[in-house]
């Protein structure tokens, strides 16, 4: 890994340890392995929302042109969700594709996708199922998240 | 890429920093609408992928980059940096505007050329000093060396190979001429500017001579030293059809009216600094030739020209 990504890396690592999100436990990032290449990232799920409750592990993978090119994250724990892959946990947001920039950093990343799970994007979906559901029986869907959120996410308690 | 923050002394405002590699600001300058400031390098590679700005988004381009306000760039240039060969030993510390010329001096730095002190005196990084063999090196410069002249060798033979092709052929046209010459009247006005042209070409590669004592002058050599200057006429590359009746022009003898015998030398000795001379090489003795020597009068000249031989006194 080149020395930018790598002091990149480094750098926002510690930002969201001191970070008061990581105080609030609403995110969390991990090293995987003792390069900085891959890391893992937690999120709490928003509040007022079928995820409330649950903790959601990220794979977050590092490219070697980092902060050139956006890191690329993929949920581990499985979710429901119209803009999320309820098989491998892809992730369509415009912020981890073209509209990256720069001076966009690991803890901006993790709180934009909190957003996401807060304000879903029914026209722009990844999971064609999710989305149908989502905007033609709304109720279906609150309680099919809500159920995954307890099967898949709510085993694991904030410390 | 900016410098590395844990190089400075004390804390640093986070404006100083490059919102790209998250260092200090090196060479930055900044985007034109809303002033946010990056590292030239980081910016650049931005640019390459997308033609925004990293913050917030806003259009640019390379071409609208502007330098940062002076404000900007004295904070900076106040900073305190340990100097990047601090792992070698350096334990300076520098401000930052002064950085570069603390670097182009630094003796820590491991790439800074330092000649060998083991006797080769080759001028090499200091790094690698310590794996360097003097007799290794030298072998390598003389094996190409050694190479290159071989080349030059391979070169000059087929130069030469050439080069006798070329003399026959002249050899061969000139026997041409000669023999045009004979059976068209026509063209021996053409033959005699070829051959005027050919002198006036050989007088042109020949060094200019002064004499400084012309009372040294050998005016009956005998027929050792005439043969001696027309073997050194010969290799200077004087043309053919000169060559013998030149050599027979380096005694009195044969001279004009005005240089005939001793008193008539004396007499117009004074004329004798207008003579144009060209040296013949290696010897003590030089050429006078009527292209050289318009001016000249007939009595003072003869054709196609006179040699001169000295005892000394020729520069």
């Amino acid at each position: 890994m080149n020395n930018i990504a790598t002091q990149r890396i480094k750098r926002e690592f510690k930002e969201v340890i001191k970070s008061e999100e990581l105080a609030k436990c609403s995110i969390k990032v991990d090293l995987v392995g003792d390069s900085y290449t891959e890391l893992k990232g937690e999120i709490a799920g928003p509040p007022d929302t079928p995820y409330e409750g649950g903790i959601f592990l990220l794979e977050i993978k590092v490219p070697e042109t980092y902060p050139f090119n956006p890191p690329k994250v993929r949920f581990m724990t499985k979710i429901w969700h119209p803009n999320i892959s309820s098989v491998t946990g892809a992730i369509c947001l415009d912020i981890l594709k073209d509209q990256w920039a720069a001076a966009m950093t690991l803890r901006t990343v993790l709180l934009s996708l909190q957003a996401l799970m807060a304000a879903a994007e029914p026209d722009d979906p990844q999971d064609a199922v999710v989305a149908k559901q989502y905007k033609e029986y709304p109720e279906i869907f609150a309680k099919t998240a809500s159920h995954w959120t307890n099967v898949y996410a709510g085993g694991i308690i904030c410390s | 890429m900016g410098f590395d923050l844990v190089r400075f002394v004390g804390e640093v405002d986070e404006e100083l920093l490059c919102p790209i590699c998250t260092g200090v600001l090196q060479d930055p300058v900044q985007a034109p609408a809303c002033e946010h400031a990056f590292c030239k390098g980081c910016i650049l590679e931005w640019l390459l992928r997308q033609s925004t700005c990293p913050v917030d988004r806003l259009s640019v381009n390379v071409l609208q980059l502007r330098p940062v306000p002076r404000i900007l760039k004295n904070l900076l240039n106040r900073l305190y940096i340990v100097c990047e060969n601090s792992n070698y030993g350096c334990q300076s510390v520098v401000k930052l505007d002064t950085l570069d010329s603390h670097l182009s001096e630094c003796e820590y730095n491991p790439k800074r050329p330092f000649p060998c002190e083991q006797g080769c005196g080759l001028i090499i990084p200091k790094d690698e000093h310590k794996d360097h063999n003097c007799v290794k090196e030298l072998r390598e410069l003389v094996q190409k060396q050694q190479q290159k002249i071989n080349e030059m060798h391979q070169d000059m033979a087929t130069y030469r190979y050439e080069m006798t092709g070329i003399k026959d052929e002249m050899r061969v046209l000139k026997g041409y001429v000669r023999a045009l010459r004979v059976c068209n009247p026509s063209v021996r006005a053409v033959a005699d500017e070829l051959e005027r042209d050919e002198i006036e070409r050989w007088s042109s590669s020949l060094p200019q001579a002064r004499v400084t004592r012309w009372g040294g002058m050998i005016s009956t050599p005998d027929e050792y030293l005439q043969n001696n200057i027309k073997q050194a006429l010969i290799e200077s590359g004087c043309p053919a059809h000169i060559l013998d009746d030149l050599v027979k022009n380096c005694h009195e003898r044969n001279w004009p009216s005005g240089l005939s015998s001793l008193e008539t030398r004396q007499h117009n000795r004074r004329h004798y600094d207008r003579y144009n001379c060209k040296r013949i090489p290696g010897k003590q003795a030089v050429i006078v030739l009527p292209c050289d020597n318009i001016m000249v009068s007939d009595d003072m000249m003869s054709e196609p020209g006179l040699i001169m031989i000295f005892a000394h006194g020729i520069e």
